[in-house]
């Protein structure tokens, strides 16, 4: 038991990389690529199980709060570990990584017919390198980690992408690339305005750092501060992706093959706001505080944007795509809200879009395997010839809307709860309103449009007559496609029904992360100087 | 003893076992010259003479690493510090793996191989001078040394007009700089009444004519900037790096940078460091740091956009190859603005390693290139590269992880090597450094282009016309296991290595206290 505690996440980075290597073994000794994605799918469900025993509690947290925690020196001339561990923050996206790879492996199961070993290696590899952004608690370590994820990636969509995957390959890599250079910078920065400052030599520590900076001993000067702030946001603003960062999203989502665009929109976004919420805000909650009506701004903007580009999208996968920029824009609304409400409904979010939008671009990715268009004019009646395709999709876009009882609901409840309560916008004194709930008001109207794209779409695709003749012979869902969508349809039920379990884990690390970034430099906490609430307002009148 | 009886023969202060490697170098070259006139032909035999020579001099090297050994010998003209001993390893494996690369080249082109080994074993035997070299005079004579070997070298395949453009062109742009470097040379001898880098740079504080320091600096800047490729005297590097047979271009693109870069370092870091509160020395150290961030910054800039436009492969690592000097020299000025003689080193540690990560990287490439290019170097467009990604797995993925590795991505040789030259520049606190930095950050996000354009015409689009891929010699398997695992050993698990290099130097061959 103790081994496992202490190499839990280890073996949760490399066992993938085993896998890799078994999968090029395999076919350079035998020779049958027909067999790789058994393989691959053992592998990744065997990761899976592995990830559950991070249930168990039997691992006492560190100082630092982090469970499973690891610490062993990798590069000692400039000071780097190769540390790890698990929070609230992190726990569910480590579990969401390793759920949704089976899912993803199985869905290409005929989808992949050509170079089937790389597909197969770049898959597993893309895995580990996810899995390890998540836990890494070194800086260093982490920018690894976020940039070694673009490789397989990148690979993915340019190799077994689309029509126009060249172009989007590239462009994802070089929006994403430039992005966290410049994070790279601010890193070794923040290294030496450590060993500046505490005299103790440079560090790329995060939990030493964050220690240094709660107990005085590192104190960012405002510029600079802001300097580090802005290089880690651009990163992960890119990758979210915050408007207008998003261009290469639709691109990206659109061309990479089905097993590729489940796992960008499942995982690879949430990088982005993992990584706002982890270094970011722990990190620069001045600077967060002083940008939230920046962000939160951009956020309104991505969630209205993204709904009224997908509504005219011809495509269903690009709908699917503008979809995630507005729902990732509820994402960094929440967050910025720093209220513990908001803050919790971000993180849900995150893991109920994974889900949900992952089934989507599954669903998506069957109807394109049997038709090979996407276009929505090419069909209608679907739910004629394909009932069960029909319903699994009516259900999967209703948690999407963010219908009660299906857990799209809860996160955006939560959020606008948040933003409601929030006093993040208190410092704009524009006109002398209380912009949090223009900001509110505003989230609720995307709300209402997802629903228009949404519902309109399914209504264009699947009611009515049958009006295309290739259509009528389209075969319903096989066995192997129900199943793997079963786990998701019980997932999103099951979060919207309960969402307790999945609050109550994160519940501490985000209370603690929204006092830090609540805090003044001063040591109090920003509830005490909020302007007038409405109600008073209204008394004073 | 033999050893009392060698020492009452040479004169005082003349120290040979400091210069044995240097000397093993030299006479393996004069060796496979002598035995090439009595058995012409041989091409194994002098590649096995070159490659003993070679790996002699490294264990000599690598025994001398360390305490025992004097700091400099022969009254100062050779200084023993990681400085030379880094970079000395760096040309030796250039040139190791510049003869392996080489044997596919020879067979194809029937280049008189005898020849070819004992001009690269000179040429090598230059470079390990001018990282040893603790005066002008060794310097430059080193430097000459390294050039004549490789103007002829370029101009090897003497039945192709493009190499011999390449040779006169190198020739006459490099006689040009020599001269620079030389008269700058000159100046700074009336300058300051010595050519020892030691002394001039006790000397600096109090010049006999500061004027004459200055354009003796600028004039070396011009000399060493042309022999590094740093903007805006690279215009000669894309012409001759295409024209010149594809390993000796890879040879000049990593070798001969690296040795450039080891005397420009010594002879401004070490030679004009800052004395502070002394006006002729901050005014002179102020001019060379702001003129070589500037020109670094044109360097990166330059490099990057034009590689965009390239076609031809070499062309393309060629434009890369001056990005890659503008990399460095964000480690070079970070080491001249370092405050400590521990941070100084440090930092030229760091330059030392990032020219070895971008040696084993490039060499590897320039391997893969001639390995593909048929005869006259004609297969070198990246036309010539469309869909074999899946056809030869083997070569296509080692390309591509040489092309991410000159991106900087994590977990290969090029990123340990940008973030080691970028810690001392930021470590400086300087906002002109910083703002260098970001340049240069930018600079590898351009890159990202063209490093991936390779990367896709292999792996992303597919092949219309016949491909059968050449035959793999045993040289060339050995040259793609050494890069690669070295390109993932550097970016892995380098953490001893750069412990070594960053090893302080023996304080007495530090001139000044600052």
């Amino acid at each position: 038991m103790d081994f496992i505690n202490q190499n839990l996440l280890t073996i949760l980075i490399l066992l993938p990389v085993v896998g890799a290597v078994l999968v090029l073994a395999h076919q350079m000794f035998w020779k049958q690529e027909g067999q790789l994605k058994w393989l691959t799918l053992g592998f990744t469900l065997l990761n899976f199980l592995v990830s559950l025993a991070m249930f168990s509690r039997s691992s006492v947290a560190g100082a630092s709060g982090f469970y499973f925690e690891q610490n062993v020196p990798w590069i000692s001339a400039i000071n780097t570990n190769y540390h790890v561990g698990v929070d609230g923050l992190s726990f569910w996206l480590v579990i969401l990584t390793t759920f949704i790879m089976p899912i993803a492996v199985l869905s290409t199961w005929h989808a992949v017919e050509k170079r089937a070993t790389a597909f197969y290696v770049f898959l597993l590899l893309l895995e580990s390198a996810m899995i390890g952004v998540f836990v890494s608690l070194d800086l260093l370590v982490f920018y690894l980690f976020f940039e070694a994820s673009l490789v397989p990636m990148f690979f993915l969509i340019g190799v077994w992408g689309g029509e126009n995957r060249i172009y989007a390959a590239v462009k994802f890599f070089i929006f994403t690339a430039l992005g966290s250079l410049l994070m790279l910078v601010a890193i070794i920065g923040l290294y030496y305005i450590y060993a500046d400052q505490t005299g103790l030599g440079g560090s790329f520590d995060f939990v030493a750092i964050l220690a240094a900076m709660q107990s005085g001993t590192l104190v960012l000067a405002p510029q600079a501060g802001m300097l580090l702030f802005l290089a880690f946001a651009l990163a992960f603003a890119i990758k979210v992706p915050v408007f207008p960062f998003h261009t290469w999203l639709p691109d990206a989502h659109t061309e990479a093959p089905t097993a590729g665009s489940v796992i960008l929109a499942a995982v690879l976004l949430k990088m982005g706001t993992y990584g706002l919420m982890r270094f970011n805000f722990a990190l620069f909650p001045d600077q967060s505080r002083e940008m939230a009506p920046l962000f939160i701004t951009l956020a309104i903007i991505g969630i209205i944007y993204g709904a009224l580009v997908a509504m005219v999208q011809p495509d269903v996968k690009r709908l699917v795509a503008y979809s995630s920029v507005a729902h990732m824009g509820f994402v960094i609304l929440g967050m910025f809200s720093f209220t513990e409400a908001g803050m919790q409904g971000a993180l849900f979010t995150m893991l109920a879009h994974g889900v949900t939008t992952g089934a989507l671009f599954l669903l998506v990715g069957f109807i394109y395997e049997r038709r090979h268009t996407r276009e929505i004019t090419q069909f209608g009646g679907l739910a004629n010839v394909m009932p069960v395709y029909a319903t699994i999709f009516v259900i999967t876009t209703m948690a999407s809307v963010g219908l009660p009882f299906l857990n799209g609901f809860v996160g955006e409840f939560l959020i606008m709860l948040g933003m409601f309560q929030s006093h993040a916008l208190d410092t704009i004194q524009l006109l002398g309103w209380n912009w949090n709930y223009v900001a509110t008001m505003l989230a609720g109207t995307g709300v209402i449009f997802a629903a228009v794209y949404l519902l309109w779409m399914v209504q264009r695709v699947f009611f009515g007559k049958v009006t295309n003749d290739k259509n009528k012979a389209l075969v319903d869902l096989s066995w192997r496609e129900i199943g793997l969508m079963v786990p998701l349809l019980i997932l999103m039920v099951y979060m919207g029904v309960f969402p307790q379990p999945f609050l109550k884990r994160s519940e501490n690390t985000i209370k603690a992360l929204q006092e830090r970034v609540m805090q003044r430099a001063g040591g109090t906490i920003d509830h005490a100087d909020v302007k007038p609430g409405l109600e008073e307002k209204i008394a004073a009148r | 003893m033999n050893t009392f009886f060698l020492a009452d023969l040479v004169p005082a202060g003349v120290n040979i076992p400091i210069i044995l490697p240097e000397l093993i170098v030299a006479l393996a070259g004069v060796i496979v010259m002598v035995y090439d006139s009595f058995f012409p032909k041989q091409k194994v035999a002098t590649g096995a003479i070159s490659l003993l020579g070679l790996v002699g001099s490294g264990i000599v090297l690598a025994a001398m690493w360390g305490t025992g050994s004097p700091d400099s010998g022969w009254n100062g003209m050779i200084a023993h510090d990681n400085l030379r001993v880094g970079f000395s390893f760096v040309f030796l494996f250039v040139s190791a793996i510049t003869i392996l690369i080489s044997t596919v080249w020879i067979d194809r082109e029937r280049v008189p191989a005898g020849e070819y080994h004992a001009l690269l074993l000179f040429a090598t035997f230059g470079m390990m001078l001018m990282s040893s070299g603790n005066d002008l005079v060794i310097i430059f004579l080193g430097l000459e040394t390294l050039s004549l070997a490789t103007y002829v070298m370029a101009g090897l395949r003497r039945g192709d007009l493009k190499s011999n453009e390449s040779s006169m062109k190198y020739f006459i742009l490099g006689s040009f700089a020599s001269a620079f470097l030389l008269y700058g040379m000159a100046l700074i001898y009336g300058a300051t009444g010595s050519t020892n880098i030691t002394q001039i740079a006790a000397k600096v504080a109090d010049p006999n004519f500061p004027g004459l320091l200055l354009i003796g600096a600028a004039m070396m800047i011009v000399g060493f900037g042309f022999k590094i490729a740093m903007a805006p005297f690279h215009v000669w590097t894309p012409d001759v790096y295409e024209g010149a047979p594809t390993p000796v271009t890879g040879f000049m693109a990593t070798g001969a940078k690296a040795a450039a870069f080891a005397s420009f370092i010594r002879v401004f870091v070490i030679g004009m460091p800052l004395i502070a509160g002394v006006q002729a020395s901050v005014y002179l150290h102020q001019s060379w740091i702001t003129v070589l961030t500037v020109l670094a910054m044109a360097t990166i800039i330059v490099g990057n956009v034009a590689a965009i436009m390239q076609d031809n492969v070499k062309r393309m690592l060629a434009y890369s190859s001056i990005a890659h000097a503008g990399y460095a020299l964000v480690g070079f000025v970070g080491a001249g603005l370092a405050t400590t003689v521990i941070a100084r080193d440090e930092a030229i540690a760091a330059v030392a390693f990032y020219l070895l990560t971008y040696t084993v990287t490039n060499l590897g490439a320039f391997a893969i290139v001639t390995f593909l290019s048929q005869k006259n170097d004609r297969r070198a467009d990246f036309e010539d590269y469309n869909g074999i990604g899946f056809k030869s797995p083997v070569i296509a993925f080692s390309l591509s992880i040489f092309m991410l590795s000159l991106l900087g991505m994590p977990l290969t040789a090029g990123f340990m090597g940008k973030v080691l030259v970028f810690r001392p520049a930021l470590e400086a606190g300087n906002d002109l450094l910083t703002i260098l930095v970001v340049v240069a950050v930018i600079g590898t996000a351009i890159s990202a282009y063209y490093y991936l354009r390779l990367i896709v015409v292999m792996f992303f689009r597919e092949r219309t016309t016949q491909w059968t891929e050449p035959r793999m010699s045993a040289a060339m398997g050995a040259v793609l296991v050494i890069t690669v695992v070295g390109v993932l050993y550097l970016g892995i698990f380098a953490g001893g290595l750069i412990e070594k290099f960053a090893r302080s130097s023996s304080p007495s061959v530090i001139a000044a206290e600052r």
